[in-house]
């Protein structure tokens, strides 16, 4: 895609600190476009451009379909994946098949409808799964493991999988593209993984000390930003190179553990999610087992300088919050 | 831990503290951020090699030989597997990261159910461990690292009493991955590995009705302190040939290492120290 045909820029999720970014790199990079960021959240603008358009409303096809007639957008970014841990206990998974997988193909089928000339997917890493014989450097033909333990993680890795096989179906069509971060830190941040971070005394396996990437909120919208110009229709895994074990990344957030064998911790998860702290208890295998993803494709279009921060640099700079 | 084993009063304990501080020090120019992706954590690697350290000396008695053999190159260490649970591959890592210049923490491939063990997968990924998975070993392969194979797999660690030093079938899968990475192969031999459990059968049938990878019987489960050789051959000239390379082009390769890693056994044989479990020479 042309930078000259960036005119029309919908982006869906805008109450989340990451497309926040995103709207203001893109405002900075592409100068003339209009930015109409939708959420079915409040959104709390923080960034006011006369480019910028901020739309509070519910994800129906009613209201999708006359947002897209109306504003006849270049490019769309869906970044409203519904997390596992904003929402309540109750009604959780019918609410996230809902928004993850018809809410995804609605969009993507207008997408098509009007002509958009590209589109931009968040997925996320946790669709490869934490599983204890992961090969270390995933890279993006890897099978989608994350359901085969935790039900839960269904919409997950569904809806990354109807993004992908819309994206190969239409690929003469429409130019798409599916991004699987690995965790995004910063102060912008506020996700499961960032949360269970900076939490003093969170306990950690005694038994297990994985290693994960980190990625900073900066570097992932500026990714996002030139997904727009720089990046051809594919998946791709977007991560540092350099890796930090759990423990470590701990000690550099200065935050204390509580050290727990994992059969413990599993077995008191589901108590602990349902009562005073919300945990998914598949995240506790994220606590066991690495998940690290191969970057090689994505610097390959990017440049081998895709990234500002390194692992360890993101952590500190999250630290500043 | 020092002051119990000075007050056994056992022979001297090996490298000193600042000859520890040397490797490691080189190991962390290796590794600057003191871990890497596949779970190494070089103060971790530090203290169970410590621990490891007497035992290899003093229990074990280990003697490597062939040290000149081993440049500054990545390699894919190729041995003969031994000992039912492994504990050929601790000591020729030990070799590596102790005795041979440069150090160098060797990437051995492991069983997958062993990276799913609380603890223990911890504890060995710490020390340089990896799942024994085929994009793991070309990913370290092509980042410089040097790995640690044994083509045998599980049949040659748990072989019975009779078996012991009889070479079974070896993989191709290594050999693929050295010609994809240019990797050269650097052959082993182990000798007193399989006397450290003397007595062993493998109901292999029972085994495999209860879903195990071996069931080891024997009268004894204590690892006897059979002296070990760790015998390090010439790097096997890698073939100009494909990786994709037909089976029975690539089984040629596969038996010249094969042989070579036996000839290596059987001159360590002759000269291997006394142990009550040795086998006697010709008994094969």
């Amino acid at each position: 895609m042309k930078e000259s045909d960036i005119k029309s820029v919908l982006i869906i999720g805008i109450a989340g600190g990451l497309a926040k970014i995103t709207a203001g790199l893109l405002l900075k990079s592409f100068p003339h476009a209009k930015i109409i960021g939708v959420d079915s959240r409040p959104i709390n603008p923080v960034i006011r451009h006369d480019n910028i358009e901020y739309r509070q409303m519910r994800y129906t096809r009613g209201n999708f379909e006359k947002l897209f007639r109306d504003k006849e957008f270049d490019a769309v970014f869906h970044l409203g994946r519904m997390s596992h841990a904003d929402t309540s206990p109750i009604g959780t998974m019918e609410q996230r098949l809902d928004l993850n997988l018809m809410g995804t193909r609605r969009i993507l089928d207008l997408c098509l409808k009007f002509a958009i000339k590209k589109v931009v997917i968040l997925s996320t890493y946790h669709v490869y799964g934490a599983l204890s014989d992961n090969p270390v450097f995933i890279n993006e033909d890897h099978p989608l493991r994350a359901s085969i333990k935790y039900p839960e993680l269904r919409d997950v890795v569904e809806m990354d999988q109807i993004a992908t096989n819309w994206m190969w179906k239409n690929q003469k069509d429409i130019e798409t593209i599916v991004l699987r971060p690995c965790t995004i830190v910063g102060p912008q941040i506020k996700n499961t993984m960032t949360r269970y971070l900076v939490t003093p005394y969170a306990p950690v396996c005694a038994d297990f000390n994985p290693m994960f990437q980190f990625i900073h909120e900066y570097d992932m919208a500026s990714i996002l930003r030139d997904s727009l110009t720089k990046l051809s229709t594919g998946i791709y895994n977007a991560a540092t190179d350099e890796c930090i074990s759990l423990k470590a990344a701990k000690e550099i957030l200065n935050r204390p553990t509580t050290p727990i064998p994992s059969f413990v911790l599993s077995s008191t998860a589901k108590l602990i999610s349902t009562s005073f702290w919300r945990f998914p208890r598949y995240l506790i295998d994220y606590l066991k087992f690495a998940c690290i993803i191969d970057n090689g494709l994505l610097k390959s279009q990017l440049g081998q300088d895709a990234f500002r921060y390194k692992t360890r640099e993101a952590l500190l700079l999250s630290k500043l919050d | 831990m020092d002051k119990l084993l000075k007050s056994l009063n056992l022979p001297s304990l090996g490298p000193s503290d600042e000859s520890f501080e040397e490797i490691f020090e080189q190991l962390r120019l290796k590794y600057p951020e003191g871990e890497d992706p596949w779970g190494l954590n070089l103060e971790r690697a530090r203290t169970t090699l410590q621990y490891i350290w007497p035992l290899y000396q003093n229990y074990f008695k280990v003697r490597v030989f062939g040290k000149e053999n081993v440049q500054d190159e990545p390699y894919m260490v190729t041995s003969n597997h031994s000992g039912q649970i492994a504990i050929d591959g601790m000591l020729i890592s030990t070799a590596f990261a102790v005795e041979i210049d440069p150090p160098r923490i060797l990437r051995s491939m492991v069983e997958r159910f062993f990276t799913a063990l609380p603890w223990v997968g911890t504890i060995a990924a710490e020390g340089g461990a990896v799942l024994g998975d085929r994009q793991n070993c070309l990913n370290l392969l092509s980042r410089g690292q040097s790995v640690l194979v044994f083509p045998e797999g599980v049949r040659g660690v748990a072989k019975n009493t009779i078996d012991f030093y009889k070479l079974q079938r070896f993989t191709r899968g290594f050999f693929r991955m050295s010609l994809t990475t240019q990797t050269k192969v650097l052959p082993v031999a182990v000798i007193g590995a399989e006397e450290i459990f003397p007595w062993v059968y493998h109901p292999r049938k029972l085994a495999k009705v209860l879903g195990l990878p071996a069931l080891p019987l024997s009268p004894l489960y204590l690892p006897l302190p059979s002296p070990v050789d760790i015998i390090i051959g010439k790097p096997y000239s890698m073939p100009d040939l494909s990786p994709e390379a037909h089976d029975k082009e690539i089984d040629y390769h596969i038996d010249q290492i094969r042989n070579i890693i036996r000839n290596l056994t059987n001159e360590g044989l002759k000269n291997r120290r006394p142990f009550f479990a040795n086998k006697k020479e010709g008994e094969e």
